[in-house]
């Protein structure tokens, strides 16, 4: 699997406003700290794997994919209060190249595949940061339970929505 | 490389964003005893590489030290030999000197025990040549005033008599030489017999009768009649005993070891090495006289020599008498004592 190669030609590549990315991924490390204040129901959804998995699969640009997850992975670690910088920095690197990658491959406009799409990643993410913790952190961090599995079903539902929205933000081409 | 990085240019860079974040975590996180887990990974990479280096030099140095380095290990080890053969010699001749200073020792604390009897120290030069003659030459001759007939001991006991003086040696007649006798006598029972070679390296002891109950062990002394050994001398002990007619044959050892006589010592006067002497046992020696002169009387002691005459303060050196009858005591049997 050639995931790190040349985009297809046939395949689109979606461009936004400038201060859109940036914009967008600020709003949503900034909501997902602010719904935090409001109730555990917030920690169902990730938004900044939302927003990394969308500007990965439209832009179609692995570079930038992985750049844009290690900086909102980061800047997310920072905002937490225990986690150590890198954790989630090193899980959104790697997702972020990857839906780079994949977006490049595959037709990721379809509702059901962004849905398929989402819960694969949210898991992988789920997999990678439990490997870090396992390794670096010596904790036994779970790879799969039945919460994982509702969070991974609430976010991958909440993420098409979001990414429908997102669409809105695009150029026309 | 820079070929294969612009060609994986967006793999290379994960891999690169990935490390650069793990090793980030690895400045933040702390294991046990507080150790940064960056500094535990340096650590658990370097040990084995310095593990690795540790054998690498060990073994290049084994090989050095094994193989280039012995280029000279020939020459030194033949150095080495000769001078192992030097120091054998000199540990040889140190072991000689040693031997010597311990016999010289000997005599010397025997001669500091008797400083009452005239005596010379003397070096074994030379024996007989003929086999079936016991007789050895001493480095003392007429020039030390030896005499024929004066006696030759040393710390162990009788050797033999002066048989010849030259001028700067003299031959010794040993005691197992079939021409020689001495007057010896029993220590417990005091009886007198004579101490004669028999051509074996074994002298026997003569003219004990039968009826006279003997134990191998038994010491036997000089008794004093042949007029050339002082009395009391330790002459050896009985060996072997059997009956004979009308004698009893009985073997003596002799306490000197008269196969290996390097040192001995001679006697310049028949004075007797004895702590006390009665009249008794005076006139007992007195009675025995054969006519022969003492040697005392021919060869007086040498003032050089450093010897004086008490009688009165010595001790039996070597005739160790474990309960000896009275110096009184009548000696049972007198035989004549040859004349040597």
């Amino acid at each position: 699997m050639n995931i790190g190669g040349h985009s297809e030609p046939n395949i689109e590549v979606h461009k936004f406003y400038g201060g859109t990315v940036l914009g967008t991924c600020l709003l949503a490390l900034v909501f997902q700290t602010f719904l935090h204040k409001y109730g555990r129901w917030s920690e169902l959804i990730d938004l900044p794997l939302l927003v990394t998995i969308y500007f990965g699969v439209s832009r179609r640009n692995p570079v930038s994919g992985l750049f844009l997850g290690a900086g909102i992975g980061i800047l997310q670690d920072a905002l937490s209060h225990d986690n150590p910088i890198g954790m989630y920095g090193i899980a959104k690197t790697i997702v972020g190249y990857l839906a780079s990658s994949v977006g490049a491959r595959i037709d990721t406009e379809h509702p059901l595949s962004r849905f398929g799409l989402i819960f694969l990643f949210f898991h992988f993410h789920q997999a990678i940061l439990a490997l870090t913790q396992r390794v670096l952190l010596n904790h036994s961090a779970p790879l799969f339970t039945i919460h994982l599995f509702v969070d991974s079903l609430v976010t991958a539902g909440f993420g098409v929505i979001l990414f429908a929205l997102l669409d809105r933000l695009r150029k026309s081409s | 490389m820079i070929d294969t990085f612009s060609r994986h240019r967006p793999l290379s860079l994960l891999a690169i964003v990935v490390l650069v974040q793990v090793l980030l975590l690895a400045f933040q996180i702390k294991r046990e005893n507080n150790v940064r887990l960056v500094r535990y990974w340096a650590v658990e990479l370097m040990t084995p590489l310095e593990r690795a280096g540790t054998w690498t030099f060990s073994h290049v140095g084994g090989v050095w030290g094994g193989y280039v380095g012995l280029r000279n290990t020939r020459a030194e080890n033949e150095r080495l030999r000769s001078e192992l053969d030097k120091l054998r010699l000199r540990t040889g001749e140190l072991e000689s000197r040693s031997a010597e200073a311990q016999r010289l020792s000997t005599l010397l604390n025997f001669h500091d025990a008797h400083p009452e009897a005239p005596m010379l120290a003397a070096q074994v030069i030379g024996a007989s040549a003929d086999p079936t003659s016991h007789t050895l030459f001493i480095n003392r001759g007429e020039r030390d005033r030896l005499r024929r007939n004066m006696g030759v001991i040393t710390p162990d006991g009788v050797v033999g008599k002066i048989v010849e003086v030259f001028p700067s040696t003299a031959q010794v007649l040993l005691i197992n030489d079939k021409d020689s006798g001495v007057g010896a006598l029993f220590a417990v029972s005091r009886t007198h017999g004579v101490v004669r070679g028999s051509g074996d390296p074994e002298p026997h002891m003569e003219y004990v009768i039968n009826e006279e109950k003997l134990q191998p062990g038994d010491v036997i002394v000089t008794s004093g009649e042949d007029r050339i050994f002082p009395k009391d001398l330790l002459i050896g002990t009985v060996g072997a005993t059997k009956p004979g007619n009308p004698f009893q044959v009985i073997s003596v050892q002799p306490a000197a070891r008269l196969d290996r006589l390097e040192d001995v010592i001679v006697l310049l006067s028949l004075q007797e090495l004895a702590p006390k002497k009665t009249e008794e046992s005076s006139e007992a020696v007195g009675t025995a006289r054969d006519g022969a002169q003492p040697p005392q009387s021919s060869a007086p002691a040498p003032k050089s020599a450093g010897i004086v005459t008490d009688p009165n303060k010595f001790k039996p050196p070597v005739a160790h008498v474990p309960s000896a009858a009275p110096a009184n005591e009548a000696p049972k049997a007198k035989p004549a004592v040859p004349q040597q």
